[in-house]
């Protein structure tokens, strides 16, 4: 669990000194805070984490250490700015120390399929339902071929992160996430047939 | 890109219609832009098709993902739990000053301190274990420690032939089977216990059902329930999260069994990476024991 802090805490300040962290709140209010944090969060994280080819569990494990790495952020009276994106930037530092890079491209790509053909839209038409099944795999495998930062930008700005919440978790400048987005829904446009 | 196809410079560009679309333009260039698509028919049909596209990769994406997704429950009272504990571990922040060693002399007055502070403890700890040894008031709290684990020549643990999927697919009721009235006498009466309150004790599963332990009486020790750290309730949680880890194919069904019947407390440490429990329940039980004390 140690690592979390060195990724978590790479770009703040060193530990504060004692009269900073007089001005911090109390304890109990962060822990609050948190378990808040962590009910808006956890699913977006998670997913996010999934993508990564993590299986379920480690991707539990995961949002467990981020709300810890969280916590001691907090606790220590660290930057409260641009907090959702200090959140993805640990979760996307650990899920990718955990990835199981060769699952990742084979298998994921079948489960993706099985998920797909299990869970239909509840559309009254089996054949819209065929074909909504179809377009959302299209999409995705779109998606799955992109390099590796574009499909990170796509899946963040889908749980709905700002331009410069992405630029904090991918490490890139705000200009090169707004021209990977425009990149890659050229490509999903173009092989939705539009 | 969008440009290229049109070559009208007038029209604006794929980037611009989704920076617009994300409301990630200066406001005044998004006034501008909102301008040219009230007027530009090409540029809205393009915008909609961006907008369309962008939501339904994001929908295609949670649907894809949140099928896996389990409920957060679980999770989120681990979470509390931890918290909780990291917590008390650090109850302020001004704290951590203290183990940023600047200097070798720091460090070393550090470590002296901790040695002196352990040393007083140790005192203190030994005074008052004779002093309860001597008066031997406390005899609850000697046989918590002792009943936290079974005796392994009457309880070595028992199991019956299965397979992961069996124990996966399992029903809950059978999870938390019930032990039959006689079993359970038989086990008082193996364990010598005779004239227990009902409640002093939970006949335990050494090697839980949802393991594939069975109901069997070198299976099953009478917990006590007073135990303050050490209870039925600490060791359920290390079930669940072995029953888990098994099912996840993190960990092989026979070193979950092995591993539960040799020392469920030192699994326990093992596998929630802690040396005291962190359940939560047995938090909220200590909590009502205590108010049950002063008559709340």
């Amino acid at each position: 669990m140690s690592p979390t802090g060195s990724i978590a805490d790479s770009n703040d300040l060193p530990f504060p000194n004692a009269a900073d962290a007089a001005f911090s709140a109390k304890p109990s209010d962060i822990e609050r805070e948190v378990m808040e944090l962590f009910e808006q969060f956890r699913s977006p994280l998670l997913r996010y984490a999934l993508s990564f080819g993590v299986p379920v569990h480690d991707g539990e494990e995961i949002i467990q250490e981020v709300f810890l790495a969280l916590f001691r952020h907090l606790q220590s009276g660290k930057s409260r700015k641009n907090l959702r994106g200090w959140i993805f930037r640990v979760a996307h530092n650990l899920a990718l120390k955990r990835r199981y890079a060769n699952q990742r491209s084979l298998d994921g790509m079948a489960l993706d399929a099985a998920i797909a053909e299990r869970q239909p839209d509840p559309s009254p038409n089996p054949e819209e339902q065929l074909s909504s099944a179809q377009r959302r795999e299209r999409l995705l495998a779109v998606v799955r071929v992109l390099p590796e930062a574009d499909q990170g930008c796509l899946r963040l700005r889908a749980e709905g992160l700002r331009y410069r919440e992405i630029a904090t978790v991918l490490g890139m400048s705000l200009g090169a996430v707004s021209m990977s987005l425009t990149r890659s829904l050229a490509r999903l446009i173009r092989a939705d047939g539009r | 890109m969008r440009s290229e196809d049109h070559l009208s410079d007038k029209h604006l560009s794929d980037q611009e219609l989704l920076l617009a679309a994300d409301g990630e333009l200066a406001t005044r260039r998004a006034a501008q832009v909102r301008a040219h698509l009230a007027a530009c028919w090409d540029c809205r049909a393009r915008m909609a098709e961006i907008e369309g596209t962008i939501a339904d990769f994001a929908r295609a994406h949670r649907q894809n993902l949140d099928p896996q997704l389990p409920p957060i429950d679980g999770p989120r009272a681990l979470l509390r739990a931890q918290l909780a504990q990291l917590a008390s571990k650090h109850p302020v922040g001004s704290w951590r000053w203290l183990f940023q060693f600047y200097s070798p002399v720091r460090a070393a007055a550090f470590v002296g301190m901790v040695l002196i502070a352990f040393l007083a403890a140790a005192m203190v700890g030994r005074t008052f274990l004779q002093h309860s040894a001597r008066r031997g008031t406390d005899p609850a709290l000697v046989a918590s420690e002792r009943g936290s684990e079974p005796d392994r020549s009457l309880t070595p643990g028992a199991t019956r032939m299965v397979a992961v999927g069996d124990v996966c697919s399992m029903p809950h009721e059978e999870v938390i089977a019930e032990v039959s009235t006689s079993l359970r006498r038989e086990v008082f009466q193996e364990y010598g216990i005779v004239n227990a309150h009902a409640g002093d004790y939970e006949i335990d599963y050494l090697i839980a059902p949802g393991l594939g332990g069975v109901e069997d009486i070198h299976n099953l020790w009478p917990e006590p329930s007073t135990s303050r750290t050490w209870n039925a309730h600490v060791k359920d949680d290390l079930e669940e999260r072995l029953h888990q880890m098994v099912c996840a194919g993190k960990l092989d069904l026979p070193t979950a069994q092995r591993e539960i019947a040799t020392d469920w407390i030192a699994a326990y440490k093992k596998y929630f990476h802690t040396d005291r429990p962190l359940s939560l329940r047995s938090d909220l039980i200590r909590l009502r024991e205590a108010r049950r004390a002063v008559g709340d």
